[in-house]
């Protein structure tokens, strides 16, 4: 256990904790955009920042990657700390004006959108949570970074078809800003999935990745209910029989 | 350790000694990068096979930087019982000259220094070459000590350099190398060492000037079936070229020190992260692990001494951002070159989580030094908190470009009129970067600063890995901020808002201003943008990248007010902000200007005033270059 006091408030919390997780216990709001729960932290966005004391140095980190450690000192909210995440939702709001989550938080901080830049209206900012997800929580590891600086994407390998993707759909859910879309064609239907790749329906797409996939039918419903690959990647996993995923999941019940 | 060790290695440096000073003639090329790059190769061919068709009794070797880069290709002969002398700016056809002479038993003409004593740092001796001071022809040649380019230096790091052949682990002993590893090994114990190193006061030359033997004492104090140790060589500041110059000219000391950093922290393992563009240094390492290996000096039970240790090389592929510690581990993990938050700091938890010391060419190669003459002289050299000396590449608008050690503490005054000869076409000195792209700039009145970590600092700038870029007074500081932030967005690895996204977005308010869209809102929003990504950045990359800016803004506001108000730049570079113009008072009709301009912007009737058609004048200053009378103005 470490003892350690933030926003004057004393407690003590387990080895490792992070400062995100005490402050969450404690109901003191620190803003996230790159952190969730069930993913490794990151650290990337900057919008958690807090200032450390700690034998009277004093040191701005990010709540979401820092382990409590003994004798600490944590500010989440003096007047530098709140300077930086405005300063933060401005630099993003010029990125993704139309991301709710950022419109959300400026009105949260009282941000305006910065005039003196042009927006670049890209919805990912490279968060990454689609990545680790796709990677921790899926265990595909279908798409991450492409390029650096400010060229960072989410991406699949080298932009093209992801081979990997079994169009779970995670990432979709996961992202904060919507960036990454997913839609699902009925029967006979055709669509473009992206140049020169073309799927008839019933199919799952994610666009982002270049990825169509032909959804399998249950055997008592009728419906399209998830792509085959994927019931095929989780079968695998999990040491499922092979006539698991015969029927939705509805129908197993 | 046994004694037959210890004598192995008195023997060994016997034999450096005869390769060191045989009792022929020695000839000499400097064959680092800087040498090869000016042609030191041919040269070096011209010799050796010059050598054998003329049937010189010769020795014929390599050497690393000696510093003076801006007389490369370098070529020393050393002649039994006369000086070593110094040939600058050597062709093959000046080669052939040198060895006629020698062939005829005289002094070839046209050195330029000669050096009497070689100093044994280490061992606290000299070895006179040989003294022929009655030789008219030799007194006259101006000695190295009494050069201005070497009187303020103090060569620790660089000692050898310039003075043994790096592929000869023997000249390296003869100079007193190996030999701080074979004592310690046998008298000291870890923990001595690394209080040695602490009672030094050495500081970390990588950049942020940490204590090194604070750092050792973390990892070593740190519980854990294994540690590492990783010099780091990627060296990405442009300008800067240090760390390839010991890489190149003395590996070994480099090796040395990571022995001792080894057996201080308690690792069996190191790891050389060098960029790949460095193609000799990396040779040259190979090379010289093969030779200690060989020697019993790398490898198992290391001088019988029951240490072992051994050394990989890992080849980065040159971005900025693997210099940063956190993301160099991770790069050797074989994943992202990518910075995380520290604590942990690496000495806690770093490659392969282990507990890892990362330390800088530099300070590695200072290590074996410090330890064979002790803290107490190293801490002699310096001032109150910066210990010992720097390597700083001196380069820009100077007269005399090259590496440099000075004891820390020197003036910059120092550094650039006595020691880089002043700026050149008798041009004012306006400002030096110091640190690297971000570090800061220091203007001509801060001229006399004792350079060390906490003046640099206090005036706005860092240490960084001692690039010491010089402008004279046509440099445009707006621009210079520019180039700088440029430079940094691009090696942004974009892990983090700030740095990916705010570092672009200040690059596109100084390309506004140096445009002439800038308006006066703009410095505001600059400084405070500046100040939080200084604040929210996750590595010093990003830390670090507005003090361009900042620095720029601090010492030379009034330029920045010229763009923005009057729309104009004073030293005449941003494109958009000048126009030129021919003063006819002053223009002598010669033609000289129409006859260069390659857009066919200029008329003029010979002997009578010229002009300058602006509609369609491209701005590219060739007209200025050549009119003899300073006519065209901007
Ligand atoms: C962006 C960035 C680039 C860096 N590049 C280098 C480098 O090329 N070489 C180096 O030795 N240190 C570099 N550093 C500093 C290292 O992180 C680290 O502090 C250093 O290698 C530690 O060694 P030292 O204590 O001997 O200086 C860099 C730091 C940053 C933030
Ligand atoms: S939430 Fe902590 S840095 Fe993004």
């Amino acid at each position: 256990m470490v003892a350690l006091k933030i926003d004057g408030i004393a407690t003590s919390v387990p080895d490792g904790t992070t400062i995100l997780t005490v402050a969450k216990k404690l109901g003191i709001w620190i803003p996230t955009l790159c952190h969730h729960d069930v993913l490794t932290p990151y650290g990337g966005c900057r919008l958690c920042v807090v200032e450390v004391t700690l034998d009277g140095a004093t040191q701005i980190v990010s709540a979401c990657t820092y382990a409590a450690a003994d004798g600490i000192e944590v500010q989440t909210c003096t007047e530098r700390i709140i300077g930086i995440r405005k300063f933060i939702v401005e630099m993003l709001l010029a990125e993704a004006p139309q991301a709710e989550v950022l419109q959300d938080l400026a009105r949260d901080l009282g941000v305006t959108p910065p005039e003196r830049f042009q927006p670049r209206n890209e919805l990912c900012i490279a968060c990454g949570q689609c990545i680790r997800a796709c990677r921790e929580i899926v265990e595909v590891s279908a798409i991450d970074f492409a390029h650096r600086g400010y060229e960072r994407v989410a991406a699949s390998p080298f932009f093209q078809r992801s081979e990997d993707c079994i169009a779970c759909g995670t990432c979709v859910d996961i992202c904060p800003t919507g960036a990454i879309t997913k839609r699902d064609i009925p029967a006979g239907e055709k669509a473009v999935v992206a140049d020169g790749i073309n799927i008839t329906g019933p199919a799952r797409i994610i666009d982002n990745w270049k990825v169509g996939l032909a959804l399998k039918q249950c055997e008592k419903c009728g419906e399209h209910f998830a792509p085959q690959f994927q019931l095929d990647h989780f079968s695998k996993r999990a040491s499922l029989p092979d006539d698991f995923f015969n029927v939705c999941r509805q129908c197993r019940t | 350790m046994n004694a037959k060790a210890i004598k192995n290695v008195q023997g060994l440096k016997k034999e450096g000694l005869v390769s060191l000073f045989p009792d022929k003639i020695k000839i000499i090329v400097g064959s680092a990068s800087c040498g090869l790059a000016a042609g030191a190769g041919p040269v070096f061919e011209a010799i050796k096979t010059g050598v054998k068709e003329k049937r010189i009794k010769a020795r014929v070797t390599r050497t690393g930087c000696i510093g003076l880069c801006h007389q490369e290709p370098l070529v020393d002969v050393i002649i039994p019982d006369k000086p070593r002398l110094t040939y600058g700016k050597v062709t093959p056809q000046a080669v052939k000259k040198i060895l006629d002479a020698l062939k005829k038993g005289k002094v070839p003409q046209g050195a330029f220094a000669r050096i009497d004593t070689e100093e044994f740092l280490l061992e606290g001796t000299s070895r006179t070459y040989g003294t022929d001071s009655e030789d008219p022809q030799i007194a006259q040649i101006p000695g190295f000590d009494v050069l201005s380019f070497y009187q303020k230096q103090s060569r620790i790091a660089l000692r050898n350099c310039g003075f043994i052949d790096p592929g000869n682990i023997l000249e390296y002993m003869a100079k007193g190398g190996y030999t701080a590893l074979a004592e310690l090994l046998q008298s000291k114990s870890p923990q001595q060492v690394v209080s040695e190193i602490e009672r030094s006061g050495l500081r970390g030359r990588g950049g942020a000037g940490f204590l090194t033997g604070r750092k050792w004492k973390m990892c070593r104090a740190a519980h854990a079936d294994k540690k590492y140790l990783i010099c780091n060589a990627d060296e990405g500041d442009p300008g800067a070229y240090m760390d390839r110059s010991i890489l190149e000219g003395d590996p070994h000391t480099v090796i040395e020190g990571m022995l001792i950093a080894g057996y201080a922290i308690g690792a069996a393992q190191g790891y050389i992260y060098v960029r790949d563009e460095y193609p000799l240094a990396i040779e040259r390492l190979q090379k010289a692990l093969k030779q200690a290996r060989t020697h019993g000096l790398l490898g198992d039970d290391i001088l019988k001494s029951g240490f072992s240790f051994d050394i990989i090389i890992n080849r980065g592929a040159g971005a900025f951002v693997c210099g940063e510690e956190t993301a160099l581990i991770k790069s050797i993990e074989g994943d992202w070159g990518e910075p995380r938050q520290r604590p942990p700091y690496p000495a806690q938890r770093g490659l392969w989580g282990k507990p890892t010391v990362i330390n800088n060419v530099e300070t590695l190669a200072t290590v074996p030094a410090v330890m064979h003459n002790g803290a107490k002289w190293f801490s002699a050299l310096g001032t109150q908190h910066s210990k010992g000396t720097k390597v700083f590449s001196l380069v820009g608008k100077v007269n005399r470009i090259g590496l440099v050690e000075v004891p820390m503490g020197t003036s910059l005054r120092d550094i650039i009129y006595d020691i880089g000869g002043g700026i050149p076409d008798g041009r004012a000195f306006k400002a030096v970067q110091t640190g690297g792209p971000s570090g800061g700039c220091i203007p001509a009145e801060l001229i006399d600063l004792p350079v060390d970590y906490e003046a640099l600092s206090r005036a706005g700038s860092i240490m960084g890995s001692g690039g010491l870029i010089v402008m004279d007074d046509k440099t445009c500081m707006v621009d210079v901020a520019k180039y700088f932030l440029d430079f940094l967005e691009n090696e942004s690895c974009g892990k983090c808002t700030p740095c990916r996204v705010g570092v672009k977005r200040m690059r596109e308010l100084l390309d506004a201003i140096c445009s002439g869209s800038g308006i006066i809102e703009d410095l505001a929003l600059l400084e405070k943008m500046a100040l939080n990504i200084k604040d929210s950045a996750l590595c010093g990359l990003g830390k670090t990248a507005p003090n361009p800016v900042l620095s720029t803004l601090k010492y030379f506001k009034d330029e920045y007010l010229a763009h923005i108000l009057l729309k104009k730049c004073p030293a005449g570079v941003c494109k958009n902000l000048i126009t030129y113009a021919i003063d006819p008072a002053v223009c002598t009709g010669c033609g000289a200007c129409l006859k260069a301009c390659p857009a066919d912007a200029i008329k003029g009737e010979k002997k009578k005033a010229h002009k300058v058609l602006t509609k369609k004048c491209i701005k590219c200053g060739a007209c200025q270059e050549v009119c003899p009378v300073g006519a065209v103005v901007t």
